[in-house]
C-alpha cells in the first residue's frame, strides 16, 4: 500500500501540525482493506475519499461530513476516509517537497481512492476543490479523467446550482446524502468488480439515479452571451433532477460516535441535529427552501441520541442543530429530558438558534450556570416594510417584548443582525437599523429605571452583512446592489450610530461581489474558476487570502463581467442555470413569493398555513403532518 | 455517574506514552484529549469550582509539540475510588491511538503538586550521527543559546542544565541518551539542546530538526541520586 510519508521537520514547520496526522478517536481503520492493499496492491471494497474543502478545523465541525462518514463505513463493502485541505503553510510545503495530498485515516494518495466526494457548504470553497484535486494529482476535468481515475462527486447546498464548477466534477448529488450515497457506492462497486471498464457507462447509470446529476450529459446553450438552457448530449439524461430526501429522519442513521478530533476546532462540541427545514419561508434564505419540507426528529430519539453521543464523545457542550430551533414542536420535552440526563456531569447544552422568548431565556438561564452570554437577534431589515417584503416574521413589538424580559432578567449583552441591499432597499430601510439600535438602547435604561436595577453600559452590537440573491428563493431573479451602492450604505449607517453603547460592525463588500457570481453562475465560470486558482486563488473563504482584483481580471479575460451576473434575470423570459434541478419548490411558487414580496405582503409559515409551495411530492413532513 | 464536586479527593498518578502521530498535537490539546477520554470512560474526574469548572488533572510536565513520550506522569483527581489498574483499564480503550496509560498507582492527595517535584527528564535522541557531537558539547565549560524573551534576544547559557556525565554511551552512533535538568526551576527543551548543536558543533540542521525526540523517563531527587515520581508525594 503507498503511504504518504511526511518529514517531522516538514510537521513541525507548519502552523498546528496536529491537522496533518489522523488518529482521531473514532476514526474508521478497515483492517481487511488495508491487509490486501498490503498484500496485492489493490482490494475489493470501493475506497471513498471524503473531502472538505477547508481546513480541518473546519471541516471536522461539519455534521455532513461525519453523517456520511458512519453511512459510507456502515457498508461493509466500502472505507470511506477523511481529506481536508492543507493550511497555507502545508500547501507550499508539499508543493515544494513534492508531497501528494493524502487521507487522514491510511495516510493514502487521494487518487488511490476509487470515489472522490466533496462536500459543498459554500462557494468559496470552490478553488479548494481545485487545490484538492491538484495536489492529489487528479485531473481537473472530468472529461480529461480516465477509467482509473477516481470518480469525482459532490454534494451540499451548493451543488444545487454547480454550474460554475460543472467541469470538475463527474457527479454531482442533489439534496440529502444518506440512502443516495450509499446507492452511489453499490454501482461504483460492480464498476469496479468489473474491471473499471467504461466510464462513460458508470457515469449513465449513476445519472439514472434519482438525484443524481451527471453534468457532461449536458451542454449548455448561449445566445448573445445570455444563458439558454441545457441541452442534452445523451437519450438516457433525465430532464430534471429531482433532490433526494429521507422521509423519515429517525430512522436514517446519526453519527452517535463520531470522529473526535485530538485538536481544538471550531466547534468543539457533539451534536444533535433536531429536524431539518425550517417553516417560516423568509424570501432571502436558501436553506428554508432547499431543506424543505419540514421534517422533526421524534424527541425520544433526539433524547436517546443525545444521551449517547455525550457518553461516547466525552464531550462536555451539546450543541442542538437546526434552523430556528424554537420551531421544534417537542423542544420543551427534548431540552428538560437532556438537562435531566446531564444533571452532574458537567455538560452543557446549546441552542444557537433560538427565538428569544420566556421560555428560552428560562432555558439559558438553565443552561449556563455561569455568566450570561450575549442574546442574538436577526431583525435582518431595519424597517417593517422590508421585513414584511422579505417574509421575515418578525416585528418590532416582538423584538422589544423578548428584550424587555432579557434586560429584566439582567442581560445587557444584544447582537442583532442586518442585511444591506436586499431588494427594493431605500436609504429609509437603512436609517431603520440605526433607530433599532438607538430603540434598544432607549429600551435597556428605560427597563433598569422602571425595576430598579443598576443600568450598567449596555453592549449594543449591529452587525451588517451584504445580501446576495441565491437560486432557489423567490429573489434568484434580483439584481445584487453594487459595490458603490454597499459601501454608500455602509458608510451612510457608520454615520447614523453614535453612540458610545452600539457598536456597528461591517463587512468586505468585494467577498460578497464575487460569492453572488459563484451562485448564480453558469459554465462559463469553470475557466474563470480555473483560472483564478492558477493564479494563485485560493482559501477565497478567508478575507486575507481572497483576491478580488484577480477575480475581476480574469472575468474581464473571458469577456465576462461582474454585471453580467449580478445584474439577475429577467422573471419571465430568461433562463436560470439551475433550472433543470428539481428542490421540490416549484418556480411557479417562487415567482408568486416574489410579486408578494414587492406588494410587501407576507406568507405565514407552513405550519400555520399550506402555502402550496410544492414541497408536498415528497410526501413527508410538515406537509402531511396534522393540522 | 455522576461528576461532581467534592471536598474529598482519590487521585490516581499514571504514567502515559505518547507516540507517533500523537505527538503533534500541543499540551492544551492533549489535556482536552485525556479530558474526554476519561468521561468517555465514565470515571468520575472532578472539576474546580468557579465560573469555569475545569477537569482536575495535572501534567507533571508540559510535552513539546513532536516530541515522544514513554514515561510522562498525570495526577487525575476522582471524586470515588477507583483502582489504579481498574481506571486504565477503562480509560485506555478511550484514548487516541499513540496515547495510552499505563504503571498507574492510587495516592493520597498529594501534598506537593506533581509539577513540583519533577526535576530531571531522560531523553533519547535519534539522528544520523548525533551521538558523538552530543557527547562532545558535556566537555564544554559553557554552551551559549540565544533565547528570546519580551522580545529581546538574550544570550544564556545551557551547560548547567546538561547533567554532566549522565550520557548513556550508545553503541549505535545515531542514538544519544541523556539527563538534563526538567521541571519548573530549571527546565531545557530538546530543541533548544539540538540548535545549541548545530551552532556549537555545526551539526547539520536539517537532521536536528528531523531528529525523532523521545522522553524516556521523568524523576525527582537531585542527580545521580534520582527518585522515581511515582512514590513522590
Amino acid at each position: 500500500m503507498d503511504q504518504v510519508k511526511i518529514s517531522r521537520r516538514d510537521l513541525m514547520s507548519v502552523e498546528s501540525p496536529g491537522r496533518y496526522v489522523g488518529g482521531e478517536f473514532g476514526s474508521v481503520i478497515k483492517e481487511n482493506v488495508i491487509k490486501q492493499l498490503e498484500e496485492t496492491g489493490s482490494c475489493r471494497e470501493v475506497r471513498c475519499a471524503f473531502c472538505f474543502p477547508d481546513v480541518y478545523e473546519i471541516g471536522m465541525s461539519n455534521l455532513a461530513m461525519q453523517i456520511l462518514y458512519k453511512c459510507l463505513n456502515d457498508m461493509e463493502e466500502c472505507w470511506c476516509e477523511r481529506v481536508f485541505s492543507p493550511w497555507v503553510d502545508m500547501d507550499a510545503v508539499m508543493r515544494k517537497n513534492n508531497i501528494e495530498l493524502y487521507s487522514m485515516e491510511s495516510k493514502s494518495p487521494l487518487k488511490d481512492f476509487d470515489i472522490v466526494a466533496v462536500t459543498l457548504g459554500y462557494e468559496m470553497c470552490y478553488t479548494n476543490v481545485l487545490q484538492i484535486l491538484d495536489l492529489g494529482r487528479i485531473p481537473f476535468r472530468s472529461k480529461d479523467r480516465k477509467e482509473n481515475d477516481p470518480i469525482v462527486m459532490c454534494g451540499g447546498p451548493c451543488a444545487y446550482n454547480i454550474e460554475p464548477m460543472a467541469d470538475f466534477f463527474d457527479v454531482a448529488m442533489m439534496g440529502e446524502g444518506e440512502e443516495l450515497i450509499v446507492e452511489v457506492t453499490k454501482i461504483v462497486k460492480r464498476y469496479k468488480d468489473n474491471g473499471k471498464k467504461d466510464r462513460m457507462e458508470l457515469l449513465r447509470e449513476l445519472s439514472a439515479l434519482e438525484g443524481v446529476y451527471v453534468p457532461c450529459l449536458y451542454e449548455p446553450v448561449y445566445d448573445n452571451g445570455r444563458y439558454k438552457g441545457l441541452k442534452k448530449l445523451d437519450e438516457c439524461a433525465p430532464d430534471k433532477i429531482r433532490k433526494r430526501i429521507i422521509k423519515d429522519l429517525d430512522k436514517v442513521p446519526y453519527p452517535t460516535r463520531p470522529v473526535i478530533p485530538n485538536i481544538r476546532i471550531i466547534h468543539d462540541r457533539a451534536c444533535l441535529e433536531i429536524f431539518r427545514g425550517c417553516i417560516r419561508g423568509c424570501r432571502f434564505c436558501q436553506a428554508g427552501f432547499i431543506y424543505r419540507p419540514v421534517r422533526e426528529k421524534s424527541p425520544d430519539t433526539l433524547c436517546r441520541q443525545g444521551i449517547e453521543i455525550e457518553h461516547n464523545t466525552g464531550y462536555d457542550e451539546l450543541g442542538i442543530l437546526s434552523l430556528s430551533s424554537s420551531d421544534y414542536t417537542g423542544l420543551k420535552e427534548l431540552t428538560d429530558g437532556l438537562l435531566d440526563a446531564f444533571e452532574g456531569r458537567h455538560t452543557s447544552l446549546s441552542l444557537p438558534s433560538l427565538r428569544i422568548d420566556n421560555f428560552a431565556l428560562d432555558l439559558m438561564e438553565k443552561v449556563s450556570k455561569t455568566r450570561k452570554s450575549g442574546l442574538t437577534f436577526a431583525p435582518e431589515a431595519g424597517t417593517q416594510r422590508l421585513r414584511d417584503v422579505i417574509n421575515k416574521g418578525i416585528c418590532e413589538d416582538d423584538i422589544m417584548r423578548s428584550l424587555r424580559l432579557a434586560f429584566s432578567g439582567g442581560w445587557s449583552t444584544v447582537k442583532l443582525y442586518f442585511m444591506l441591499g436586499l431588494p427594493t432597499e431605500t436609504m429609509e430601510d437603512v436609517k431603520g437599523i440605526a433607530d433599532l439600535a438607538y430603540k434598544i438602547e432607549r429600551l435597556y435604561f428605560d427597563v433598569c429605571r422602571e425595576q430598579g436595577i443598576k443600568a450598567r453600559k449596555p453592549e449594543i452590537t449591529v452587525s451588517t452583512s451584504m445580501y446576495i440573491p441565491k437560486p432557489f428563493t423567490p429573489f434568484q431573479w434580483e439584481r445584487q446592489n453594487t459595490k458603490e451602492e454597499f459601501l454608500e450604505k455602509q458608510s451612510y449607517l457608520r454615520s447614523l450610530i453614535k453612540s458610545r453603547n452600539i457598536k456597528y460592525i461591517w463587512h468586505d463588500v468585494e467577498t460578497s461581489l464575487w460569492e453572488s457570481v459563484l451562485a448564480r453562475g453558469d459554465r462559463r465560470l469553470c475557466d474563470v474558476i480555473e483560472e483564478g486558482y492558477r493564479k494563485g486563488c485560493f482559501y477565497d473563504a478567508w478575507d486575507d487570502h481572497f483576491k478580488y482584483d484577480v477575480w475581476m481580471e480574469t472575468l474581464h479575460e473571458h469577456g465576462l463581467t461582474w454585471e453580467m451576473f449580478a445584474r439577475g434575470f429577467d422573471v419571465d423570459d430568461e433562463h436560470l442555470p439551475w433550472e433543470h434541478i428539481d428542490v421540490g419548490v416549484n418556480m411557479s411558487f417562487f415567482r408568486k413569493e416574489r410579486e408578494k414580496a414587492y406588494n410587501e405582503q407576507i406568507t405565514p409559515p407552513c405550519r400555520e398555513k399550506c402555502s402550496g409551495c410544492g414541497a408536498q411530492c415528497f410526501k413527508a413532513g410538515e406537509c402531511y403532518a396534522p393540522k | 455517574m455522576t461528576r461532581q464536586v467534592h471536598r474529598t479527593e482519590y487521585v490516581v498518578r499514571c504514567l502515559f506514552e505518547r507516540v507517533g502521530d500523537a505527538s503533534f498535537v500541543g499540551h492544551l490539546d492533549l489535556m482536552h484529549t485525556f479530558d474526554r477520554a476519561v468521561r468517555r470512560a465514565e470515571m468520575p474526574i472532578m472539576y474546580t469550582q468557579g465560573y469555569n469548572p475545569r477537569p482536575m488533572m495535572v501534567f507533571a510536565l508540559p510535552l513539546g509539540v513532536g516530541i515522544d513520550t514513554l514515561g510522562d506522569y498525570v495526577d487525575i483527581s476522582l471524586s470515588r475510588l477507583v483502582d489504579a489498574e481498574e481506571f486504565m483499564k477503562k480509560v485506555n480503550p478511550n484514548l487516541p491511538s499513540g496515547v495510552r496509560l499505563y504503571g498507574g498507582i492510587n495516592i493520597d492527595e498529594p501534598k506537593n503538586s506533581l509539577m513540583s517535584v519533577v526535576t530531571t527528564a531522560m531523553y533519547r535522541i535519534k539522528a544520523p550521527g548525533i551521538r558523538d557531537p552530543l557527547m562532545r558539547l558535556f566537555e564544554k565549560e559553557e554552551i551559549k543559546v540565544e533565547k528570546r524573551s519580551k522580545g529581546k534576544t538574550v544570550e544564556t547559557d545551557i551547560r548547567p542544565l546538561l547533567l554532566s556525565g549522565a550520557q548513556k554511551m550508545s553503541s549505535d552512533p545515531d542514538i544519544c541518551e541523556l539527563y538534563v535538568c526538567a521541571g519548573s526551576v530549571k527546565n531545557l527543551r530538546p530543541d533548544v539542546l539540538l540548535s545549541a548543536l548545530c551552532r556549537h558543533e555545526e551539526y547539520d540542521e536539517e537532521l536536528a530538526q528531523n531528529a525523532v525526540i523521545t522522553r524516556l523517563a521523568l524523576f525527582g531527587g537531585e542527580y545521580p541520586r534520582l527518585l522515581d515520581i511515582k512514590g513522590l508525594l
